[in-house]
């Protein structure tokens, strides 16, 4: 193994463009990754951000917020089932806002919510007319204590603190009481508007393990219930999104074990005779295909890591908004994972020729 | 310094090698093939190509099975080793110099010299300091830290030895020693091998079809067509 | 070309290796070119493809259909405004409808598109590229996508809104029309009226989400939309391009699969040119002696420029016969298209590239100095 780590110390300069054409790949996986990850925490943070057992819908609302009403009869049925120990009411409006001192048509896109419990990471619902606001709405220039006007109806909303990973639909989002959500819907969207005591979904805590059953079951079908990760799931896109770039990110993995195995049978090739001589000299083949095996995590693993390093500065360079990226240190691990494991197996279209190295090829042939 | 045990250190009786080529048909490169060297006999093998004097140099070095007959190098019989048996015996009891191809090219000499050491036993230390007075006995301790590619031939050729001298062997097979060589330094080479292998009591076995080095030897044994003359 | 290809036959390992990399470069790129095009299609194809030169949002919509609301006064300002001709209401609103088409009563999210129908169907606001079928000519008649049909949204079909019931016949179907990669219905504005009444019973009376325009005679969409942008800041017109163009998600889309592109793209010349140039080096000793019996140079060079194009042809070929079966799904909702003009165009990128990058190689063919032949040291260590 030390031979083959002298031959990379000693030698780089046959390893380089290698090593460019897997930092090229290492950054692909990185960036789709990032790519899917920014694009379902911005869609889902508001659910995934609830602290409770089970969202419900209205029946035939398909998860859908916009589409959903719950009327305070159901309510109560959903109140009155066993095991469920709170019940909070949920509703959101998306609107346009006008920040102070950005232009007339420069709008920062909001999801306003009205809620009873507070989701993990966001307070108590505050006072009328103000509002907790996830921070990357601060990329519009918004400040805390400063007043927003959301809407057509230019309904003001204080920001009164920031609150982190709650977006919703690709949106920051605005976090506020029920009857602040309730006037600004209807003062903005009259044909949406929402009588006293309607929400558009229900936030519940439970003990049942069925809670979503059981729920379902006491409106008489009138409602739909999901868990947090079903709810999030619902959410349309999320799994079509995760599945194709899944799906890509796979077929990468597969061209990069393709490019190291394509790489690393060229090198063999050339050092079929010097192989040989160590093969004659007592070196055994697994001594040499480990040495192999080195080599091509080391270059991986550089690969990996300039990758990992540009892909960083690239989200810092981004303005934020233009591209939905985000960059994690969970998602960055299992690129260079994968890369490492696509290393190994590539190496194994040289396992053969490794193997059917003649010692005896070292001796007597000139040419 | 240990030589081998027994007298002998090589005894060949009767080896065959037999390939068998795709059509069926038998190529017999090496016939009846009976050898003996003494613990520090220096024998010159020479025969035109295509012998076999290479099969005969393959099969004693333990770098190729005979299909019939019995070898034993050092006082082991490696007749029926299989290819791990066979490896192991070439990490500890033989010794090699190729004709090309015989340093790793971007270690040092001092490493090439280690390189033996790194394949196989790990005695550290030990080999190190061994290496270090294989280098300085070489004349080649100034040329420590230097390339294969910063030495000049019979340098290089000094290191291959030092190298094939490393674990001791009880047997060094030199493939065409001078064959890359003028005669002046040609000459060097050989009186530098012979000096070795007399000094340390080794015996050798050199493949060559230059007469004028056979004089170096004890004695010359001549191959034709995979047969061996008295 | 003997040489060329009797080479390869040689060494089938390595060059199937770097057919089997291009290969799968080429399907990947082609297969997110044409996720590229079915999402956006699928996200604004209805607003391409409707009949109105110039769109006219609130700013409060931030381009989103239906974000946008059009008060009465707002559609007095517009008809005032200098150039603007004929002007029609557009609504937009999404609903859980049901095909009657569909396998076990299975709904979908459901956008309809509400506009007047004027005398024949064709008002402001219609679907422009009917492939198959009439225009909407009365109340609770639509026209879908041709998207949609498979999901049971065919013609003669009825689709059930929910809650509330109310149903609306399909009559027609329009080519690329889907907004938001949802099932698509274009209907009269009465009938979108009624569609929120029917599942909203607490919504007042819908106000308009954007306004069609048609430019006067004598007036172009870009002077009409400057000439109504100057009207009042509450005011957002937009060209039929620019809409499509402008809405929010469509310019990330296009910027995320453009990086995605030119990693991809780089990747290839990479991988080719590495290939050759360490091929390369690896047969000095061959090259060394056929240059030294007397083959022209060239001929060595145009050997391996016919290996390149070769292996990059068989890649391309390779990798668009993998990418047809996949172009012809529909995934997630996106139907996928065979796009003949991206694999044209990548056909040509990547071949001029794969033999430009081979030109390091060809240098060192060219540096091959036949007397190395007897000297015995070749083009390699």
């Amino acid at each position: 193994m030390r031979l083959a780590l002298k031959e990379l110390r000693r030698r780089p300069g046959r390893f380089t463009v290698a090593t460019i054409i897997l930092t090229l790949i290492a950054i692909l996986l990185m960036f789709l990754g990032g790519l899917l990850d920014g694009l379902i925490a911005s869609s889902t943070g508001a659910i995934r951000a609830q602290a409770a057992d089970a969202i419900v819908y209205s029946d035939t609302a398909q998860a859908s917020f916009v589409r959903s009403r719950i009327e305070p009869d159901v309510r109560a049925e959903v109140e009155g089932v066993g095991g469920v120990t709170e019940v909070g009411g949920i509703g959101n409006v998306q609107l346009g806002a006008r920040v102070p001192g950005n232009g007339p048509r420069d709008l920062a896109s909001v999801a306003l919510f009205g809620y009873e419990l507070a989701p993990d990471g966001v307070p108590e619902p505050p006072p009328y007319g103000q509002a907790w606001a996830d921070e990357t709405i601060k990329a519009s220039g918004v400040e805390e204590g400063m007043t927003i006007e959301v809407g057509p109806a230019r309904t003001p909303i204080e920001i009164v603190g920031f609150v982190s990973d709650t977006n919703f639909n690709g949106q920051s989002s605005l976090w506020a009481s029920p009857d602040t959500w309730r006037d600004a819907l209807a003062a903005n969207r009259p044909d949406a508007q929402l009588g006293p005591g309607v929400f558009q979904a229900l936030v519940v805590r439970g003990d049942d393990s069925d809670l979503t059953t059981a729920i379902d079951e006491a409106t008489g079908g009138a409602t739909d219930s999901y868990t947090i990760d079903g709810a999030v799931a619902a959410i349309p896109g999320v799994t079509e999104q995760q599945n194709t770039f899944n799906q890509i990110i796979g077929v990468t993995v597969a061209i990069a074990l393709v490019v190291i195995g394509l790489f690393f049978a060229l090198l063999t090739v050339e050092r079929t005779s010097l192989y040989g001589v160590l093969k004659a000299i007592g070196a055994k083949s697994s001594t040499i295909f480990g040495g192999l095996v080195v080599q091509a995590v080391v270059v991986t693993g550089i690969a990996a890591a300039i990758a990992g390093a540009l892909v960083v500065v690239l989200d810092l360079v981004i303005p934020p908004g233009s591209i939905p990226l985000l960059v994690t240190p969970g998602r960055i691990i299992v690129s260079v994972v994968l890369l490492l494991a696509a290393a190994v197996l590539g190496c194994t279209f040289s396992l053969r020729r490794v193997l059917r190295i003649d010692p005896a090829s070292a001796i007597g042939t000139t040419s | 310094m240990t030589a081998t045990t027994v007298g002998t250190a090589l005894e060949m009786s009767d080896v065959r090698k037999v390939y068998t080529m795709g059509d069926g048909s038998e190529v017999v490169a090496l016939d009846h093939a009976t050898l003996t060297l003494g613990h520090d006999e220096m024998v010159a093998l020479v025969g035109p190509s295509g012998s076999g004097k290479t099969t005969l140099c393959s099969i004693a070095g333990g770098i190729l099975s005979a299909t019939q007959g019995r070898i034993v190098v050092g006082g082991e019989d490696i007749s029926d080793h299989d290819a791990k048996e066979l490896t192991k015996f070439r990490q500890n009891k033989v010794g090699f110099v190729f004709q090309s191809v015989n340093l790793v090219p971007f270690l040092t000499a001092r490493e090439n010299l280690l390189v033996v050491d790194e394949l196989g036993r790990r005695i550290g230390a030990p080999a190190r300091e061994r290496a270090d007075q294989l280098l300085e006995e070489l004349g080649l301790a100034d040329r420590a830290k230097n390339l294969p590619s910063q030495l000049s031939g019979g340098q290089r050729q000094r290191v291959a030895i030092g190298r094939a001298l490393m674990n001791d062997p009880a047997l060094v097979l030199f493939d065409e020693p001078t064959s890359a060589l003028d005669t002046k330094l040609g000459e060097q080479v050989m009186e530098l091998i012979q000096n070795e292998m007399k000094s340390r009591d080794i015996a050798a076995v050199v493949v060559t079809h230059d007469e004028r080095i056979t004089h170096y030897c004890d004695r010359s044994v001549h191959i034709v067509d995979g047969r061996l003359e008295a | 070309m003997f040489l060329a290809f009797k080479e390869m036959a040689r060494a089938k390992v390595r060059f199937a290796l770097l057919i089997a990399s291009i290969a799968l470069l080429v399907f990947l790129i082609l297969f997110q070119q044409s996720l590229q095009n079915g999402l956006i299609t699928g996200f604004i194809g209805a607003i391409r493809e409707q009949n109105a030169p110039v769109l006219v949002y609130s700013v409060d919509g931030q381009r989103v259909l239906q974000g946008s609301v059009i008060t009465p006064r707002m559609e007095a300002q517009v008809r005032a405004a200098p150039g603007v001709g004929d002007v029609g209401p557009i609504g937009q609103g999404t609903f859980t409808g049901q095909p009657s088409g569909g396998s076990d009563g299975d709904t979908f999210d459901t956008t309809l598109i509400g506009y007047e129908l004027g005398p024949d169907g064709g008002g402001i606001g219609a679907p422009t590229n009917l492939v198959e079928g009439r225009l909407p000519t009365a109340d609770d008649e639509a026209v879908v996508s041709d998207a949609d049909v498979r999901l049971g949204f065919g013609i003669g079909e009825t689709v059930t809104l929910l809650p509330g019931g109310k149903q609306i016949a399909v009559v027609g179907v329009a080519e690329d029309a889907q907004l938001n990669v949802a099932p698509t219905l274009f209907v009269s504005y009465e009938t979108y009226l009624d569609a929120i009444r029917s599942v909203n019973p607490d919504a007042g009376t819908p106000l308009p989400n954007v306004l069609g325009v048609v430019p006067a005679a004598g007036s172009t969409p870009d002077e009409v939309v400057a000439s109504i942008n100057e009207q009042s800041l509450e005011l957002d017109a937009l060209t039929r391009d620019d809409a499509a163009a402008k809405t929010p998600g469509v310019a990330q889309v296009q910027q995320s699969f453009n990086i995605i592109f030119l990693l991809y793209g780089l990747v290839v010349p990479c991988v080719t040119g590495l290939f050759f140039l360490i091929v390369t080096f690896q047969k000095a000793n061959s090259l060394t002696l056929l240059r030294a019996i007397g083959a022209p140079a060239g001929r060595l060079v145009s050997s391996l420029l016919i290996q390149v194009v070769f292996i990059i042809g068989v890649g391309l070929l390779v990798g668009a016969l993998l990418y047809f079966p996949v172009s012809q799904q529909t995934l997630g909702g996106i139907p996928l298209r065979f796009e003949t003009a991206a694999v044209v165009f990548w056909s040509v990128l990547l071949l001029s590239l794969g033999v430009l990058s081979s030109l390091f190689a060809a240098r060192r063919v060219l540096r091959i100095d036949p007397i190395e032949a007897t000297t015995g040291q070749g083009v390699g260590a």
